[in-house]
């Protein structure tokens, strides 16, 4: 009973957290060189892993695809199918689930080892809002860079599809890309990336939140790390099974 | 300057402060004394409102701390200067970006030379190089952590500077510097400075007003030579277990 109600407690204190991040996003001083810095370490470098996921993900796609519809003879639907699986859901949750092993994590360290070596109440007696300067410039960086990694899947994705569909299933081109325009809309792209938007939020708020509130040194910090990529992982499952129940829904 | 009234503070069944009241005049040092688990960190983050007190109050140059939330309380924290027990730099930050920290976010703007001959001023003060500027802190001793520590305190010259354990696991002769440290500061800068340690050498050497805290209260208070002198048994036994040892 008590740890419902601390898992309770602690997810409340989360969603404040959360709440107050975001109050402190719209309040100056911006801080644009913290925000890119972030930009640039939880968006450009995970453009490496995201790439080759992407990539595979689309080469084994399109030979699993071509394997099942050539049975049927519609090989020439794999591209379409491929990108519209990649558009709509494996590449906002695979990118989501690649970027919290690579960045959540040491977003999750580096915030629980200032927690813990008091830098964090350090910097709070030096009149500087710990949220503001460590939380913020993080979701703000995540917000804007899951999309873009997203995109980046998408392309890849497809990229590995093609090469595997063109040369080695051999399917004709034509038909390929052809069925791929007329599955594909815009809004299936729009759709995973709306998602991205808030699977970064969502990781970023986690990640931060299994941070700041790591206590007991070294071994707090691992703890809370675990608890940032097992929750945040879960976390992205559940929102994005729920935004498919209320977008999708029976598909009728 | 300082000012704690009947300051009372509980954690679960844990009664950490029991009516702690005590006064720091301007430009002095006050060094409270006591054994661990005392509650000396708890006061000290109550002064500078990392803690609600569940009663009493502390009063910081008249401003009433406890009742400050938000921004009045960012603003009212511009008063300290603080030195951690560890120092607590940045450490993914240079030395120089750690002593500029607290002024580039108090004045925003501050042309960069400005800046960096400010932080050259203060590394002055604490006795270090310029050479040392472009350093992590994890390339320097402990000493000099400690040095860093309080040229960062200082930089935006606060009028009050708390020390928390500023000696603790140092070895005798920075344990020495970091006293100077302390009282060249209070004598160049007019600072005034609450000390909380458990190092009752240091205690004697720097303190003007020195306080024993026992058990949630205070055992004894007034000048080093009064303390020395009380006869609260605690205060006494925890005295003479190091002036025996002299």
């Amino acid at each position: 009973m008590h740890r419902v109600r601390d898992a309770l407690e602690d997810f409340g204190e989360m969603v404040l957290f959360g709440l107050d991040a975001l109050r402190w996003a719209a309040r100056p001083p911006f801080r644009p060189g913290l925000i890119l810095a972030q930009m640039a370490a939880i968006g450009v470098g995970s453009v490496f892993i995201v790439s080759t996921t992407a990539f595979f993900t689309g080469v084994v796609l399109a030979l699993q695809a071509n394997y099942a519809m050539r049975q049927l003879g519609a090989e020439g639907y794999v591209g379409g199918s491929v990108a519209i699986s990649l558009a709509r859901e494996l590449a906002p949750v695979l990118t989501a689930l690649f970027i919290i092993g690579r960045s959540g994590s040491a977003i999750s360290t580096e915030i629980g080892t200032m927690r813990v070596t008091e830098q964090i109440d350090a910097m709070e007696t030096m009149a500087v809002n710990p949220v503001q300067y460590l939380v913020v410039p993080r979701l703000v960086a995540s917000v804007a860079m899951f999309p873009f990694l997203t995109m980046l899947f998408n392309a890849l994705g497809f990229a590995g599809a093609w090469l595997m569909g063109i040369y080695v299933a051999e399917i004709p081109e034509g038909p390929f890309l052809e069925h791929t325009r007329t599955f594909v809309d815009p809004k299936d792209i729009l759709h995973g990336i709306f998602k991205a938007l808030i699977f970064g939020g969502v990781v970023a708020i986690i990640t931060c939140w299994r941070g700041y509130s790591a206590a007991g040194g070294a071994k707090g910090v691992g703890e809370g790390t675990t608890r940032a990529v097992v929750a945040s992982s879960i976390a992205i499952l559940l929102v994005d099974t729920a935004f498919v129940l209320v977008t999708v829904g029976s598909g009728k | 300057m300082i000012e704690v009234v009947d300051l009372h503070k509980t954690f679960g069944e844990n009664r950490v402060l029991r009516g702690v009241s005590l006064r720091v005049a301007r430009g002095t040092t006050y060094v409270i004394l006591g054994g661990s688990g005392s509650g000396k960190t708890v006061l000290m983050k109550h002064v500078i409102g990392l803690l609600k007190p569940d009663s009493g109050t502390v009063r910081v140059n008249g401003v009433e701390i406890p009742k400050l939330e938000g921004q009045p309380l960012i603003e009212a924290r511009r008063m300290f200067g603080m030195v951690f027990q560890k120092s607590a730099l940045f450490d993914s930050m240079t030395v120089y970006e750690n002593v500029a920290f607290p002024l580039k976010e108090k004045e925003r703007g501050l042309k960069s030379d400005e800046l960096r001959a400010r932080v050259v001023e203060k590394l002055r003060v604490v006795d270090l190089a310029e050479s040392i500027l472009p350093l992590y802190p994890a390339e320097l001793s402990g000493g000099m952590q400690k040095r860093v520590a309080l040229a960062r305190a200082l930089i935006h010259e606060p009028p009050v500077v708390l020390y928390d354990e500023p000696t603790t696991g140092l070895d005798p002769i920075t344990t020495e510097y970091v006293d100077d440290m302390i009282v060249q500061a209070k004598k160049k800068l007019g600072v005034t400075s609450m000390v909380i340690s458990h190092d009752i050498a240091s205690s004697f050497k720097v303190a003007d007003t020195l306080a024993v805290l026992y058990d949630g209260v205070i055992a004894a208070q007034g000048t080093p030579e009064e303390v020395r002198r009380s006869e609260h048994p605690h205060v006494k036994k925890f005295l003479s277990l190091w002036f025996e040892k002299q």
